[in-house]
């Protein structure tokens, strides 16, 4: 049976059709539509198709009738059946077709995040759904949809939402996350596991670190940042407040990848890859931003109440304090306390000015407690701001064309961190050598016959004095320790020209390691000193 | 680098100063080519070479090879940091390193 009711407005028709519609009752409903539209005027007219059950060709030449008086078409609460039958039989390239949005219930379901702008919750063992705070979400899901994607074509490792579904009166997204377990619950149930969990973290933020972005693709982090700048400027003495502006306006702008929100609950373990989630905030700007960020979500939220971080990532202040200690050790890839230190305070000018400006915007003011919050972080940026010149840092990262005209450039970022380190002049010019051959046989093979970029990491910790240098490339998979060493015991006439390169390397490093992951090659080598 | 060439008769004498690496290689590589001419005596002083790389040992191999059966090739001057090079890679065999 089918049932057919139209109401027509000022500036749309809008009908309902239910039921089946097939050649035995496609008459009947051909004169419903017909009585309906009687002297109606051409405007959009929306069927609304969630409670049709079947619709057979004959139903559709009715649609295809009314296509003739109203142009402008549009289906709604298609089911997958119906949207099926109408994909293939190409109405949905004539007219809009939306489908029905699939209802779940969270009623009972595990929450395993909770962010700024949605919870996350396990639906079933293969799949979770984000469920938007925003009961108008659709704009932001689709948003957030978007940068997913940029990131992973970009080669960030991310989940991409599969489907759009209704829960209760919001909107969630659907993700497939098998087993996932996310790295705050992995430090909260394996403390053991700390090492490597700073090591996998610090390793995805590079990455996210040294990823171009397309100009205007995302928006500009130092935008943003300046306008808190300005906002929490007239709230700090004159002097205190025009330097924090001319600082964060002094930053300059840089068009690698940012997170926004880079903390342990959006960093999944499926299987035994790693992956980035909740990609809304992603921006582009200079890393410090996400330091500062990074800042907050382990110390500056909690950092009067440790019970904030317990609730938040469900492992304790002690642990939130030992794992951001340690990812800024590995980002910058030393153990100065001093270098460590200024850095630190760097990212913390930018958390306490984000979270000043937050807390002020929420009305903070009108509180004790706000105002309790708002004068620790406050009286922290006054003292921060009178040692602090330049929210710059040195970066222990060399992104360059793989190119031997760069070869002078690359020794010269490798020795500055060397001489930095009182590194004893012998070793530093065996580690040059390594830098060269390995640099070289990039610029030359890795691209061949085109060109690429190589990226130079220094990592240097002092007591006892050890250097790591590790080389990467996206050109053709390389493993140059998988090449016989040359036989350097043969006499000059049958000794071959090629191949000593690499063999000095070996043979003056303490440990050469090749892997091959996510795309690059991945060469690393470590001096003792 | 630095190269300073001296000729005299069927002898050259190539003070090589500076550094020895995949930019410079080339340049000695082209110095040498050019006065190697009926020379029977090579000598490459290298008291004032801080540094050689690869690229470097390559020409030397090459030039060592160039001079099989025309006459000898030594090297002198060599510092501490050079001379572990050339140790490691078997070179203090090849060459004829004047201590």
């Amino acid at each position: 049976m089918e049932e057919i009711r139209g109401q027509v407005k000022e500036d749309k028709v809008e009908l309902v059709v239910s039921g089946r519609i097939d050649s035995t009752n496609a008459a009947a409903a051909g004169e419903e539509f017909d009585r309906i539209l009687e002297g109606v005027t051409p405007r959009p007219l929306y069927i609304d198709a969630s409670e049709l059950e079947y619709i057979s060709s004959a139903g559709l030449r009715l649609i295809l009738r009314l296509r003739k008086s109203f142009e402008d078409i549009t289906i709604t609460g298609t089911s997958s059946e119906i949207y099926e039958i109408l994909d293939m039989t190409g109405f949905t390239q004539m007219m809009t077709v939306e489908k029905a949005y699939k209802v779940v219930s969270i009623e009972g379901c595990e929450v395993i995040g909770r962010g700024a702008n949605g919870t996350v919750y396990r639906i079933d063992g293969d799949n979770v759904v984000k469920v938007y705070n925003n009961p108008d979400a659709l704009d932001e899901i689709q948003h957030e949809r978007e940068v997913a994607r940029l990131a992973m074509i970009l080669g960030v490792p991310t989940a991409i939402s599969y489907d759009v579904v209704r829960v209760g009166n919001s909107y969630g997204s659907v993700f497939e996350l098998l087993d996932a377990k996310s790295f705050s619950k992995i430090l909260a149930q394996h403390p053991e596991k700390m090492d490597w969990c700073v090591e996998e973290y610090v390793e995805m933020l590079k990455t996210i670190h040294g990823t171009v972005v397309p100009e205007g693709k995302l928006p500009d982090m130092r935008e943003t940042a300046i306008g808190w700048a300005h906002f929490v400027k007239d709230y700090l003495p004159e002097e205190a407040g025009e330097k924090l502006v001319s600082m964060v306006e002094a930053i300059p702008h840089d068009d690698h990848m940012i997170h926004g929100d880079y903390h342990t609950k959006n960093l999944e373990l499926v299987g035994d890859e790693v992956l980035l989630i909740d990609m809304d905030t992603l921006a582009v700007g200079h890393p410090i931003f996400e330091l500062g960020s990074m800042f907050n979500a382990y110390i500056g939220f909690s950092e009067l109440d440790p019970q904030i971080i317990l609730d938040f990532q469900g492992f304790d202040h002690e642990t939130a304090q030992e794992f951001w200690a340690k990812t800024l050790v590995e980002y910058l890839g030393t153990d100065n306390k001093a270098v460590v230190r200024s850095v630190e305070d760097k990212a913390r000018i930018i958390g306490y000015t984000r979270l000043i400006r937050r807390s002020i915007r929420r009305n903070g003011l009108e509180t004790e407690e706000g105002r309790r919050l708002i004068d620790h972080w406050k009286a922290e940026l006054l003292q921060l701001l009178s040692h602090t010149e330049s929210l710059e840092f040195t970066r222990n990262e060399l992104d360059i064309e793989a190119d031997t005209e760069n070869l002078d450039a690359v020794l010269a970022f490798v020795d500055e961190r060397l001489e930095a380190a009182n590194c004893p002049m012998k070793a530093k010019m065996q580690i040059d050598l390594a830098v060269e051959e390995i640099f070289v046989n990039i610029a030359n093979y890795a691209y061949r016959p085109n060109k690429g970029r190589a990226v130079i990491r220094t990592e240097v910790r002092e007591n006892p004095l050890e250097v790591t240098l590790t080389f990467l490339d996206s050109g053709a998979p390389y493993d140059p320790l998988a090449k016989e060493d040359p036989d350097i015991t043969l006499a000059v006439q049958d000794r071959q020209i090629g191949g000593l390169g690499i063999f000095l390397v070996k043979q003056t490093m303490d440990d050469v390691k090749y892997e091959y992951k996510n795309g690059r090659n991945i060469l690393t080598l470590t001096k003792n000193l | 680098m630095e190269i300073i060439k001296t000729a005299e008769d069927k002898k050259l004498a190539v003070e090589v100063k500076g550094r020895l690496d995949t930019t410079t290689a080339p340049e000695l590589e082209a110095a040498l080519k050019e006065s190697m001419e009926g020379i029977e005596e090579l000598t490459l002083n290298f008291a004032e070479l801080e540094y050689i790389s690869s690229a470097g040992l390559r020409v030397l191999l090459a030039t060592q090879k160039a001079m099989q059966g025309k006459g000898e090739m030594i090297v002198t001057g060599v510092n501490d940091i050079v001379m572990e090079v050339f140790e490691v890679t078997g070179f203090c065999d090849i060459l004829n390193i004047a201590k």
